[in-house]
């Protein structure tokens, strides 16, 4: 049996565990060492091994389901990556003597793959989209408040009013798509597509100037882009689908 | 081209014959989640023969009362 939110739902016990371990990996690895990746790894993986060897009875067979069917997307997308960057790097030349940023990307693709990929199969598309959309707008509140904190804003500086507010006023259009997902898929789906296009135009110079490493760029778009990009298209395939029927 | 079954459901109509049982009500008898319950009700998911079984015992029917098939062939 699987253990029971009432009513509406809440984060479970693993859940909160493993994501727990995520955050405090991550700023153990970015403020004390990188060794403690191996925290994130616990978090990120841990559950799921537990729950393939039965230790772990935390998911009813609709979640197990999307979840294994999640990772043959994950291996798939994973792997045609994988395939791609290192045929890219041979062709051109390059020492394949990789950083650790390719391996980052690899990492990147086959989660976000997966998570994204179970979350479509468990929630449907107006609701998986209406999630990512609030994580976006919570990060990008976060680094408001964060630059706030580190760099408080000049009332006699015009410039420095007018980048908070921009800030501020960046943050509320995250959520109000992330309600319009589920009542108007099609329109939101198009406006996630034109977002995604425009934060892909606004980095594509960077790259042709050469003041960003490839593999940095294209983790920073498998980041941003291509979640907003994949909602995007979720939510018309979902508003085609309902005008089908 | 191979023909896809696929299978519609009446749980939504037993449920709520059932005093209005709610989806948490259902999905709590029968050990799922309540996201579990909707997307059978929406036929987006097709339970195990278990778990179609236990729904079935819940409304004190037969499956065969509870789900069919729509044998349609799909090209393409």
């Amino acid at each position: 049996m699987v253990e029971q939110a009432a009513g509406r739902w809440a984060p479970r016990v693993p859940g909160m565990i493993a994501g727990g371990l995520v955050v405090i990996g991550l700023l153990l690895s970015v403020f004390v060492g990188w060794g403690f990746l191996i925290v994130v790894g616990l978090g990120a993986f841990g559950p799921g091994i537990l729950r393939e060897l039965g230790w772990l009875r935390d998911q009813d067979e609709f979640q197990r389901q999307a979840a294994h069917r999640a990772g043959y997307h994950a291996y798939l997308i994973g792997g045609l990556a994988t395939v791609l960057i290192v045929a890219g790097l041979r062709w051109s030349g390059t020492d394949v003597e990789v950083s650790s940023e390719w391996i980052v990307l690899i990492m990147v693709v086959l989660w976000l793959t997966w998570l994204f990929s179970a979350l479509l199969a468990y929630w449907g598309a107006p609701k998986t989209t209406s999630r990512v959309l609030m994580v976006f707008g919570s990060f990008w509140a976060v680094f408001v408040l964060a630059h706030l904190v580190s760099e408080p804003p000049r009332l006699t500086n015009p410039e420095s009013l007018l980048g908070l507010l921009m800030g501020i006023v960046f943050v509320g259009p995250w959520f109000l798509l992330a309600y319009t997902a589920g009542r108007w898929p099609r329109l939101t789906g198009t406006l996630l597509l034109v977002v995604s296009a425009v934060f892909l135009a606004l980095m594509a110079p960077g790259w042709a100037a050469g003041s960003l490493e490839l593999s940095t760029m294209l983790v920073t778009a498998a980041l941003l882009i291509v979640p907003l990009a994949a909602s995007g298209i979720a939510l018309l395939r979902e508003g085609t689908r309902e005008l089908g029927n | 081209m191979s023909p896809q079954h696929e299978v519609s459901n009446q749980v939504r109509r037993h449920r709520r014959q059932l005093d209005g049982m709610t989806q948490q009500e259902l999905a709590d008898r029968v050990g799922v989640t309540r996201q579990t319950i909707l997307s059978i009700e929406r036929g987006r998911y097709n339970p195990s023969v278990g778990l179609a079984l236990r729904l079935a015992e819940t409304f004190g029917v037969t499956v065969e009362a509870l789900f069919e098939i729509d044998r349609r062939e799909h090209h393409g």
